[in-house]
């Protein structure tokens, strides 16, 4: 316990002097015990107000301080800088907030410097119990991963291995590319998606620094930022990607055929395929859900025709172990899903579409090979409705949200859908148009007025089937009249939602997820690519609906962080940390348990504190029953002498 | 003739009111920093995380004379450390059935989930706290 | 009906085979006709063990009792100890295991079903025989309790001479054993569980607070309560620290700075501190064994304050003490349906 503790309060112009008398604060606190030194200022973060504090503790060989003002977000590294340069250690050194908790919020001056009083007396107790500490130097492994192999995991992994880092990029799919290289053209420049990704995807199957592991997850991780440990599980590799030679003769023996998910489902392909022709790995895939049994008795037809004997029916999933420095996180998005969308007639009628199959129709290399048709019957529509808002900004039946992308990939729908049947007809139904963005406004207006699609304000309230077209009503609100359409085909634009699988790798990954079930980042305005979990950061859509450019940019600026935070050799960790009293505990385990981040585990019976782990977070000490555990410098017995003094 | 010497003196609740560093004291700063103003009877000490308040806190408060004792969290989902709130949550209802169940006003013990965003709503919560405990009067039960 | 005899064979094999260093039971006692705790290391010593409804006491006391002499021993034996446990001595069992105060392959856990009945409540047995003492109380099969006076044999229902932790005892078989003697019964027509605190809470805020001040005002902090409960077995009691722990290690600085949580005078609020903060403490982890209400010499009624809690934590967070001994305590887990109303 220190004894000589000093007390600056201060004025803070008149912020704190308006409402607090800080002159009689200083001066009731110099007569409390063990304080040796109490004033008043009236700018403590000003120059000569660090000078008073360092002065405050040479002269009177001050052993603690205690600086009464605003925030300790705002000024607690200021004055335990100062307080250093005075010789104290930095955590010697409390804020009390009489300003923000006091001054501020309060008029009657008697009660708002009795409660200053009080606040400020809790931080001379706390302070008195204060130990010095120094930051943990924790060092660190020189690699990264990468989860999700969309643009934004490509982007990262591409950045990261230009910074000489190591990284082991992560995909649930064969292939990567994500629902990227599932579009046709892109926003607002229309430039095609293929073109501009496959080079990327190439590249990162050429880079020597990355291990791309396709139809691989996250199985767990342990450990902490700079040292993460990671178990990856790969399914069981029936085609040899080294081996396959791409020849396709697999495919034409194959007598299975399930939908095509990179064709959303509007065509089949074998239970032996490849994704698409510039999968990469370049290599076909065997479906083991679809495949009549991997048994050579009951087909093994594949395997026959192999003449590179790249088959082998008896692989097993495998689990990999892997220790990466940090890991960035892009799971993507998925649609919001047809089957919720029945009021659109979408999962009932062939005709209705979600964006992604629009995307494939209106691709080269797509469905129908490059032409708009029917699914139904293959004929060109000549009269195509957009919805817009199909499950965004529906707080009643769907998402709160806005998607964000939905308004710009309809305009762009509309206008491709010109280029491809310069004779029909398109309607967008839109709630309000949300254009911002570089060149995006003048697109949408280049699509209202260049293609003549008719943009219609209001809402579609029923979709149904009618003489083989499919019959919108809907209403335009500005002209206030009801609207009937009746459509050869309907295009949902749908919500954006977290990927299937994401709250799974937030909680493998212990990062937390938004009400809407994004990942959550740690700060909505100043750490939006960081997660809550130090060392974890966010890329793309899984942490909120996104366009490709901002996706890009925020997949470039977690590599940035994960740069920054690798290339140090040792990492600082907070010292207020768990500290076990040993003689006091019983091993009986329950600090383990609510442990949020396993940094406690039992060895010779007793608790131990993995430092490194510890967030300092003080779960275990609100559930040890013998207090036998504590969190460094906010101690039950700190906590229990600042009640007392505010009881006093 | 009343005598002004003879009034007793008007109440003023003493409440303790436990706040989490990253959720409600932020909230509290920005209740500052919006200049809400509220009443000065909750006096905060920050902790690093509601799940590390030890029920002992509580009990140890009322029994150092506290009217009123509140406990303000994360919301569910939001906290920092992604589990402490929960944690206090069943902890910190165990405590208030007990301390219900010996016969302390329920409204003596509270608990929020006041997020950093949420300025307005700590104030409202103090002030409906302190409302609360103004109609109780002064807390002479646990009361050392 | 458990036939005594198969409890004493049983634990003289232990013992014979040596797979036990002791066995703790029942002996007759010397005061009256109860039953009082006896540790065998003999197997010839077995015949002293009975088994009738007075045997009141929570043997996992002395499983705890012996680990602390064993670690305080610069010889410690750590050999397996058979325990003969009712239902609530073996609840007790179990959560000494998932906290890991000794472990699995340590204790032999000898289960004896309760059946229909329990232990007798000696102050129930004194109103009903009107004063005269009886010489044996013996199970009477069924619901029953027989008793045997100088005046001859009767037999009386149970309910009217059980516990009251008895009538509302839900798992009168040991789940955890390595050896059962005794039916397992599911249904036992007595009291509902919980009754004595439903009907507590029944009462006004104001009559409860009446009560308890009552019964805070008359605790003489003896601590029998503490002594007597087999989960009380911190090495230093967080509310009262007679028992402070100093090692070698231990700095005059921590001897200094023990937390004083609750004075040390017996005055209502500091009793009350320390009941309460011992409930609290005991959350998730009172089997209801009711030891400490049996030995407080003031009768207080301190189940209640501990079923309260159980109740609490098996209606709204589906958790019983001594059910699962590898899930986590009832407070260091949650679930995300918890109860959330109550908070603003």
């Amino acid at each position: 316990m220190t004894r000589r503790t000093g007390v600056f309060v201060c004025h803070c112009g008149k912020n704190i002097a308006a409402t607090v008398n800080v002159k009689k604060v200083a001066q009731e606190l110099a007569k409390d015990e063990g304080v040796f030194f109490s004033e008043d200022y009236v700018y403590m973060c000003s120059d000569p107000g660090q000078g008073a504090v360092i002065d405050a503790i040479k002269k009177n060989n001050l052993d603690g301080m205690v600086i009464s003002c605003c925030s300790p977000n705002l000024h607690e590294k200021t004055f335990r800088d100062a307080s250093e340069l005075g010789g104290l250690n930095g955590f010697q050194c409390e804020i009390a907030n009489i300003r923000e908790q006091c001054a501020w919020v309060h008029k009657d001056i008697g009660k708002a410097t009795e409660k200053a009083l009080k606040i400020t007396r809790a931080a001379i107790k706390r302070v008195q119990r204060n130990q010095p500490l120094e930051p943990i130097g924790v060092p660190v492994t020189r690699r990264a991963l990468v989860v999700g192999g969309g643009i934004a995991g490509i982007q990262a992994a591409l950045d990261l291995t230009d910074a000489g880092l190591d990284v082991i990029l992560v995909e649930k799919q064969a292939t990567i590319g994500g629902n990227m290289i599932k579009l046709s053209e892109t926003f607002p420049t229309l430039d095609c998606s293929q073109c501009i990704l496959s080079p990327k995807m190439v590249a990162v199957s050429k880079n020597p620094k990355i291990r791309l592991m396709t139809q691989s997850e996250v199985e767990s991780v342990s450990g902490f930022v700079g040292n993460f440990r990671v178990r990856i599980k790969t399914k069981a590799q029936y085609v040899d990607p080294e081996q396959c030679k791409i020849c396709d003769d697999c495919t034409a023996v194959c007598p299975v055929a399930v939908p095509n998910q990179f064709d959303q489902g509007l065509t089949n392909r074998r239970a032996i395929y490849i994704p698409f022709a510039q999968a990469i790995p370049a290599s076909f895939n065997l479906d083991e859900e679809a495949c009549l049994g991997l048994n050579p008795v009951v087909c093994g037809k594949c395997e026959e025709v192999c003449e590179a004997g790249a088959i082998d029916y008896d692989r097993k999933p495998t689990v990999t172990e892997e220790d990466v420095g940090a890991i960035i996180v892009a799971t993507g998005f998925d649609l919001y899903g047809m089957d919720k969308l029945g009021e659109y007639g979408a999962g009932r009628y062939k005709d209705v579409l979600d964006g992604l199959q629009f995307e494939r129709l209106c691709s080269a290399s797509g469905a129908t090979g490059g032409h708009v048709l029917r699914p139904s019957d293959h004929r060109v529509p000549k009269e195509v409705v957009f919805i817009q808002c199909s499950g965004s900004r529906d707080p009643e039946n769907h998402c709160a949200y806005c998607s964000k992308i939905c308004c710009m990939y309809t305009a762009k729908h509309a206008t491709l859908y010109k280029h491809h049947v310069p004779d029909g007809q398109a309607y967008i139904f839109y709630i309000d148009i949300r254009s911002g963005g570089k060149g995006y406004e003048e697109f949408v207006q280049r699509t209202m007025e260049n293609d003549g699609v008719v943009y219609l304000r209001g809402r579609v309230s029923k979709v149904y089937q009618k003489d083989g077209k499919l019959r919108v009503l809907g209403v335009d609100t500005l002209t206030g009249t009801n609207v009937e359409i009746d459509a050869d085909m309907v295009v949902l634009a749908q919500a954006m939602q977290p990927s299937k699988g994401t709250a799974e790798i937030a909680k493998t990954l212990k990062i937390g997820r938004d009400k809407d079930g994004f990942l959550a980042e740690a700060h909505p305005k100043l750490k939006p690519v960081e997660s809550v979990t130090a060392g974890i950061y966010l890329a793309g859509a899984a942490q909120g609906p996104k366009d490709i450019p901002e996706t890009v940019s925020q997949a470039s600026a977690a590599a940035g962080k994960v740069i920054a935070l690798l290339s140090k050799a040792e990492l600082a960790h907070s010292p207020a940390v768990a500290r076990v009293r040993e003689p006091w505990c019983t091993g009986c385990e329950m600090c383990v348990d609510a442990c949020p981040f396993e940094a406690i585990e039992l060895v010779a019976g007793k608790a131990r504190v993995n430092e490194v782990l510890c967030e300092g977070c003080g779960s275990c000490s609100g559930v040890c029953v013998r207090s036998a555990i504590d969190v460094k410098n906010v101690t039950q017995l700190q906590i229990h002498e600042m009640i007392s003094a505010i009881l006093a | 003739m009343s005598d002004p010497s003879q009034e007793p003196q008007k109440f003023e609740p003493r409440i303790v009111a436990f706040l989490c560093k990253w959720c409600s004291s932020a909230g509290s700063d920005l209740a500052g920093v919006s200049r809400l103003q509220y009443s000065p009877n909750a006096t905060p000490i920050t902790i690093p995380c509601s799940g590390s308040v030890s029920p002992l806190y509580i009990l140890s408060a009322f029994n150092k004379g506290a009217d009123g004792v509140l406990v303000s969290g994360c919301h569910p989902g939001d906290c920092h450390y992604m589990e402490g709130n929960y944690l206090a949550r069943r902890k910190l209802y165990l405590v208030k059935e007990l301390l219900q169940f010996v016969g302390l006003e329920p409204d003596r013990f509270r608990m929020s989930w006041v997020s950093a965003a949420e300025g307005a709503k700590f104030a409202q919560v103090v002030d409906g706290f302190v409302k609360d405990i103004r109609t109780l009067g002064p807390q002479n039960r646990l009361r050392r | 009906m458990v036939n005594p005899k198969e409890i004493r064979d049983y634990a003289a094999g232990l013992l014979e085979q040596g797979r036990v260093k002791s066995v703790i039971g029942y002996r007759r006692g010397t005061a009256g006709c109860f039953a009082e705790p006896c540790t065998l290391t003999e197997p010839g010593e077995a015949g002293s063990l009975v088994w009738d409804p007075t045997c009141l006491n929570n043997l996992a006391l002395y499983l705890v009792k012996d680990r602390k002499q064993q670690a305080a021993s610069r010889t410690p034996d750590r050999r397996p100890i058979g325990i003969v446990a009712k239902g609530c001595d073996s609840r007790a069992v179990a959560v000494l295991l998932q906290e890991n105060y000794f472990k699995r392959e340590e204790v032999v856990v000898i289960g004896v079903s309760c059946e229909g009945t329990g232990v007798v409540d000696p102050r129930k047995l004194k109103n009903s025989l009107k004063g005269r003492s009886a010489l044996k109380v013996e199970f009477g099969g069924g619901e029953s309790i027989r008793i045997t006076t100088r005046a001859g044999e009767s037999e009386l229902p149970a309910r009217e001479v059980l516990a009251d932790r008895c009538l509302e005892c839900r798992e009168a078989t040991p789940k955890l054993h390595d050896v059962l003697f005794g039916e397992s019964l599911a249904e036992r027509g007595y009291d509902a569980p919980f009754r004595a605190v439903k009907a507590a809470e029944a009462t006004s805020g104001e009559a409860r607070w009446a009560t308890w001040q009552h019964h805070f005002d008359r605790c003489l902090r003896c601590f029998a309560c503490r002594s007597v409960c087999p989960l009380c077995y911190c090495p230093e009691c967080v509310v009262d620290s007679t028992s402070f722990v100093i090692t070698p290690q231990t700095s005059a600085e921590e001897k200094a700075n023990r937390i004083r949580w609750c004075e040390r005078s017996a005055n209502t609020a500091e009793s009350a501190l320390y009941h309460l903060t011992r409930a609290i403490h005991l959350a998730g982890r009172c089997v209801d064994c009711g030891e400490c209400e049996r030995v407080c010499p003031v009768n207080i009624p301190l189940r209640l304050l501990n079923t309260k809690l159980e109740m609490e934590a098996f209606e709204q967070f589906d958790y019983q003490a001594g059910r699962d001994y590898d899930r986590p305590a009832l407070i260091s887990s949650f679930r995300d349906e918890d109860p959330n109303s109550f908070i603003r």
